[in-house]
């Protein structure tokens, strides 16, 4: 299973929940799978998708909320873990693409590649559903079962690299007003109100 | 009865006139009056410990894309780990967020090893562009931090209140 297969299984799974995607490849498999105003791409700030995940699910608890992270972004912000397994949020999704290398910074490998693992700290830090996958059959079923049983989830999808050719949109406004438009809440100062 | 020292809820009544209602923050020893005070007496606002300040900002940024006006809050030693997600985040996303700093290394510091980084914190939201203002006295806290978050909300920008050491521990002298 390469990242951008278990992306395009992701899209096709589920229906306009929100994604926020971590920086680069991530980000751009996202956009090749299917561009959809419900995509938060970031473009910085690499080891924060998962917080942004959380604080999304915190605030709005009846969106079930996913998160495609890297395994290099992910150990940047193990601390993470820890906050969402004390806060526990039922409707966060954390799906971890664990390539075992830094592959938008040129393939370096990370600590997952000399056994580092991710589900594991997931679940010592108090993460109730955690799974570690290695094909996209074993992926559909626990996207599946994230849609419904209550989390916080964290499955750890051990993926090919898959050398994306297109990049998401790069204008950070513009993502961040579609996002919270598509999920309900424009934001205030796009909609005009009263002089 | 414990003392509800003046700045302190200020700093709760402000951030709730700005329509704040989650505090997300790594605690530090004066802003724990902070979190007492709303946990005592503004049960509508929600707090969240983040176990690092560039993680706060993310939880953050969260929250406003889900409609909600974050604070964070934060000792001034925890800027330095925050710069990457205002830089990259919520200053070109345009999120803002309610910013409350307790300041270390000013007037009234005793640890040499807070005052690089606390004579730093004025010049380094100044080089980030983000706007600045330090609270007076503890009877203008109120106002100061409902100012600087009304106008980080309208404006869609971080905005920065920071708390001196001479307001926040003006009678220990040390924290």
């Amino acid at each position: 299973m390469n990242r951008l297969d278990a992306t395009r299984l992701l899209v096709a799974a589920i229906g306009d929940e929100p994604i926020v995607a971590s920086l680069g490849h991530p980000a751009y498999d996202l956009f090749a799978a299917g561009d959809r105003p419900a995509n938060f791409y970031t473009w910085g700030s690499m080891g924060l998708a998962s917080s942004i995940g959380l604080g999304l699910a915190l605030a709005r608890p009846e969106l079930r909320v996913f998160v495609v992270d890297g395994d290099g972004s992910l150990l940047m912000n193990l601390g993470s873990l820890a906050t969402i397994g004390w806060t526990r949020p039922a409707n966060l999704v954390l799906i971890v693409w664990d390539n075992q290398v830094y592959g938008t910074t040129g393939g370096q490998d990370t600590a997952t590649a000399h056994g580092a693992d991710l589900e594991a700290a997931a679940r010592a830090m108090g993460a109730t559903a955690t799974v570690t996958v290695t094909t996209g059959e074993a992926f559909a079923a626990a996207i599946a079962r994230s849609r419904v049983e209550p989390g916080p989830w964290v499955i750890v999808a051990k993926v090919a690299e898959s050398a994306p050719a297109v990049k998401p949109p790069l204008d950070c406004m513009f993502i961040k007003q579609r996002f919270m438009a598509a999920i309900g809440r424009p934001e205030e100062a796009t909609r005009g109100g009263r002089a | 009865m414990t003392v509800e020292p003046r700045w302190a809820s200020g700093v709760c009544a402000g951030l709730h006139s700005a329509g704040s209602r989650h505090v997300v923050y790594v605690p530090d020893n004066p802003l724990s009056h902070v979190l007492r005070i709303l946990r005592e007496r503004f049960p509508d606002v929600a707090t969240t410990l983040a176990t690092r300040e560039e993680e706060a900002f993310g939880i953050a940024a969260g929250l406003y894309l889900g409609g909600v006006r974050p604070t964070v809050m934060l000792q001034s030693s925890g800027l330095g780990n925050s710069l990457n997600a205002l830089t990259s985040l919520l200053i070109p996303y345009k999120i803002p967020t309610l910013i409350v700093i307790s300041m270390r290394g000013d007037a009234g510091e005793w640890n040499d090893a807070q005052v690089p980084m606390g004579r730093a914190v004025r010049p380094i939201c100044d080089a980030m562009g983000l706007p600045h203002v330090t609270v007076d006295s503890p009877e203008a806290t109120d106002d100061t931090v409902r100012l600087v978050g009304q106008t980080a909300f309208s404006t869609r920008q971080p905005g920065v209140c920071l708390l001196p050491r001479r307001i926040t521990v003006p009678l220990q002298g040390k924290a």
